[in-house]
């Protein structure tokens, strides 16, 4: 092997002064991890089916790489996607996809693991493990091939991918990660194959091994059931669920890019999951229940960071900022720190309120930047349905603080396509945008005209494990009308108006519902060179049409058709933890335009504290305030 | 306030997959490093204050070098070895730190007094070259040596003569490889690119050897101040 590795570090020498940004290829960063290969159990290499500069900006490799790499016995390298120009030398000098650490291709390692963090990555899933010289399909993969894995919130329905993938990890993997590697490498130094470790995996909550299911389809198309191949395998995967995460590991020594990465900078998460309930939103479901990381850990973790990695810049993680429970004591410390520690602090998905404002003004004092507000719908009623809690007095309140205060460029983010969607809700998007341009000229009289406003709507695709999980897509023609109405609606002075590719939403639709035949399509675009389809400059859609094409995949089928209650869905056999049945209550609610309230409230029902304890549920109800 | 008095230097070497690493990104490594080792730099005055930090001369991407500066002013006064000993672990593989030294603050910035530079030119080929001295002599010897030149602002190529800009050239020949040792003009005043040397030369010897086929270690700088490092 060592002969082996110094062609392939001859060979990578000498294609990295032929392609651009060869940075993105060489590794050795500061806080990358070096490992003797031969004296650890497991070999496993982390890849990120995208670029480096978009993957090394993705807090979960970090937290993955670092638990992994805390045990002696198991050894965490990484691997991209290469753009095209690096791609194209690789095959032409037959120089496999290797890791970023020891250059060591990825076919040599004992697992590998991509993360699914959006539908349209899927296509660059097949085209690594092809360039890495692996065979793509897991049934020509013998046992001298490393067993691919697959996580992430795309992984709640991985039916489109089990043709390629053996072992999807669902749910929380800072535990169940290292545990299936350990697995791995107590299996493999008894001498055992890869079906026995799969027969020990299956046991473990969160862990689908495709290939010991059948799935049965009726003569509609639809699926008739699921049938388990071996006995021990469970009925349903449970997700794998952290109870807390305030004692789970977090990295204080993040991997430093030496290239510029997307977002360079020190990232807490502060809390996982989210207590809204908004019914559109898959990561308000799949990452219940709320689970929060004490105040002081959090500047804990956020100075150890900072001091550690010299980074100018601190940023929150978390579904929605503003909901944390200490969070205006926490931001006050946390300003206060940074100021003396000369770092800018980024908060992300801030509910805009009198609080904000404080800590805006604070923390941008001149330099204000843009401010967004998601209302996504455009009318109350439509807001209900998807229960958006938010109202329109709430947007211009806020709005006119914020151009009273000098706020100059504002962001508005909608969808369309939701259910029960009328052309007076898409009235309603361009009234908001009036109202809010007129509050303009109230504030600034004539100047008002300096301000801009735009307007971002983006295409509704349902996604599996919400209450939406049966709704059909608008079909592209309907979005195509919605489009250009918005675009006459919203020929507004000083408001720019932006929308999606069409293609783009309907080819995500299939895959976030998709069944295991969904995976033709995949090869088929994978084939004809559909790869890195999140990139406008990559995205072919005349490929994907034909992909369509040879597969015979019927694309209205998968997005425009609505699914009945009972009709056994591809995904239902990843459970959630949050109830189906739940689910349906809050679909049928969405058809009366009935808003559940937040469950910091009281418990909605939910039922996920059937598996483990729900700190949040009725914290700020009445009784409680009481107490 | 503006002290000159803390101006420092530090020499490093690249090398291995580090030379991939751009200028750009060697000026972010270097402005985070100090952040994360405490050791405050002076920043210029105005609305974008930056920090006085700076290298006496860019490498281009891909380049080796045994002998990169980076020139900086600190707000307080540090010994040297500690700047180097807090330094030392913050670099990627392939950055060593080799010495820090004090600059007098008297002198101009390095990357103002640079006068030239040397390198050494690697270039596989099929078999070694004949008559190795003749073809240098030759090659010096042409009464212009041309080399196309992207100029800057147009992005046009422009034949140059970059005979008065070669201040050494030698040639050997080392089993299939042809060495180029070359010391060329370097700084504001005149400059030349190892690049314009390369490629009259191939096209000189009629050698076909793939650029990317070629590797180039900077070895020396060289200052008018005869500031050596």
């Amino acid at each position: 092997m060592n002969g082996n590795i110094v062609e392939i570090n001859f060979k990578l020498e000498k294609l990295l002064k032929r392609v651009e940004k060869p940075g993105r290829y060489i590794g050795g960063e500061v806080n990358s991890v070096s490992k003797d290969m031969d004296k650890v159990k497991t070999n496993f290499a982390f890849c990120f089916p995208d670029m480096y500069e978009i993957g090394m900006s993705y807090l979960g490799m970090q937290i993955l790489y670092h638990v992994v790499n805390e045990e002696p016995d198991l050894y965490c390298q990484r691997a991209f996607a290469p753009a095209q120009d690096m791609e194209t030398l690789m095959r032409e000098e037959n120089l496999p996809l290797v890791t970023l650490e020891k250059k060591v291709p990825l076919k040599n390692m004992d697992v590998i693991g991509f993360t699914l963090q959006y539908e349209m990555s899927f296509t660059t899933v097949l085209n690594m493990i092809d360039l890495a010289q692996i065979p793509i399909f897991a049934k020509d993969r013998g046992e001298d091939c490393p067993i691919i894995i697959a996580g992430g919130p795309c992984a709640y329905n991985p039916e489109p991918l089990t043709d390629f993938v053996d072992v999807f990890l669902i749910g929380d993997g800072e535990a169940l990660l290292p545990e299936i590697l350990r697995l791995y490498g107590e299996l493999k130094a008894q001498g055992k194959t890869k079906d026995d470790f799969y027969k020990e995996a299956c046991k473990i909550d969160g862990i689908y091994i495709p290939k010991f299911y059948e799935v049965i389809y009726n003569n509609d198309g639809t699926i008739n059931k699921l049938c388990k191949l071996y006995s021990d395998t469970p009925d349903k995967v449970k997700r794998a669920i952290l109870p807390e995460i305030e004692s789970v590991d977090f990295p204080v020594n993040p991997i430093i890019p030496t290239i510029e990465a997307v977002h360079d900078r020190a990232v807490v998460e502060t809390f996982r999951g989210c207590t809204r309930g908004c019914r559109f939103c898959q990561a308000g479901m799949i990452y219940r229940p709320v689970r929060e990381r004490s105040k002081d850990r959090i500047l804990n973790l956020a100075k150890c960071q900072l001091m550690n990695t010299g980074h100018d810049e601190l940023s929150l993680l978390s579904l929605s900022t503003s909901d944390y429970s200490q969070f205006e004591d926490m931001i006050m410390e946390l300003t206060d720190y940074s100021k003396s520690a000369n770092v800018s602090l980024s908060l992300p998905s801030l509910r805009i309120d009198r609080f904000a404002f404080d800590v805006l003004n604070k923390i941008q004092e001149y330099k204000k930047s843009g401010l967004t507000y998601a209302p996504e719908a455009g009318t109350q009623r439509l807001r209900d349905v998807i229960n958006k809690g938010v109202t329109e007095d709430d947007i211009l309140n806020s709005v006119r603080q914020a151009i009273e205060l000098g706020w100059n460029h504002i962001k508005l983010y909608f969808m369309i396509g939701l259910p029960t969607e009328t052309y007076e809700d898409l009235d309603g998007i361009a009234d908001i945008a009036r109202k809010i341009k007129n509050i303009s000229y109230e504030v600034n009289g004539n100047k008002g005209g300096r301000f801009r406003l735009t307007v971002s709507v983006s295409n509704f695709v349902p996604k599996a494990d919400t209450p939406f999980q049966w709704v059909g897509q608008n079909t592209k023609e309907t979005f195509a009308e919605k489009h250009n109405y918005l675009t006459q609606k919203l020929k507004i002075k000083g408001v720019t108006f932006n929308y999606h590719d069409n293609a783009t939403s309907a080819y995500e639709a299939v895959f976030a519902r998709g069944d295991r035949r969904t995976g033709k399509l995949l090869y088929e675009a994978f084939k004809l060179g559909c790869k890195l389809d999140g990139w406008s400059e990559y995205f072919k859609r005349d490929l994907w049409e034909k992909a369509f094409e040879i597969s015979g995949i019927d694309r209205d089928f998968y997005t425009v058709r609505e699914r009945g209650f009972d009709e056994v869905l591809p995904w239902d056999i990843i459970d959630s933890s949050v109830s189906k049945s739940f689910l349906k209550r809050e679909a049928e609610k969405a058809y009366k335009a009935q808003i559940t309230h937040d469950c910091r409230l009281g418990c909605v029902g939910c039922g996920i504290n059937s598996r483990v304890k729900c700190e949040m549920a009725g914290i700020y109800s009445e009784k409680n305030n009481e107490q | 306030m503006n002290n000159k008095e803390n101006r420092y230097v530090i020499k490093f070497s690249k090398s291995g997959y580090a030379k991939y690493t751009s200028h750009l990104d060697m000026l972010r490594l270097f402005k985070r490093s100090f952040k994360k080792t405490g050791i405050a730099l002076n920043y210029s005055q105005g609305f974008n204050p930056h920090p006085k930090m700076g290298f006496a001369q860019p490498l281009s991407l891909g380049y080796s070098s045994k002998c990169e500066l980076i020139e900086f002013e600190t707000i307080d006064n540090w010994e040297t070895d500690e700047i180097l000993s807090k330094m030392i672990p913050e670099m990627p593989e392939g950055i060593e730190l080799l010495l820090c030294s004090k600059l007098s603050s008297n002198i101009k910035s390095l990357a103002a007094d640079a006068e030239e530079a040397k390198y050494r030119i690697y270039i596989p080929v099929k078999s070694p070259l004949d008559k190795i001295c003749a073809l240098k002599e030759a090659y010096l010897n042409q009464d212009e040596i041309l080399a196309l030149k992207r100029q800057k602002k147009s992005k046009e190529l422009k034949e140059v003569n970059i005979k008065s800009m070669i201040r050494k050239f030698d040639l050997m020949n080392v089993e299939k490889v042809v060495i180029i040792d070359t010391v060329l003009d370097c700084g504001s005043q005149s400059n030349c690119s190892p690049e314009l040397v390369i490629a009259s030369f191939l096209d000189f010897a009629k050698i076909d050897t793939p650029r990317y086929n070629i590797e180039v270690e900077r070895e020396q700088l060289t200052f008018y101040n005869n500031l050596q490092f």
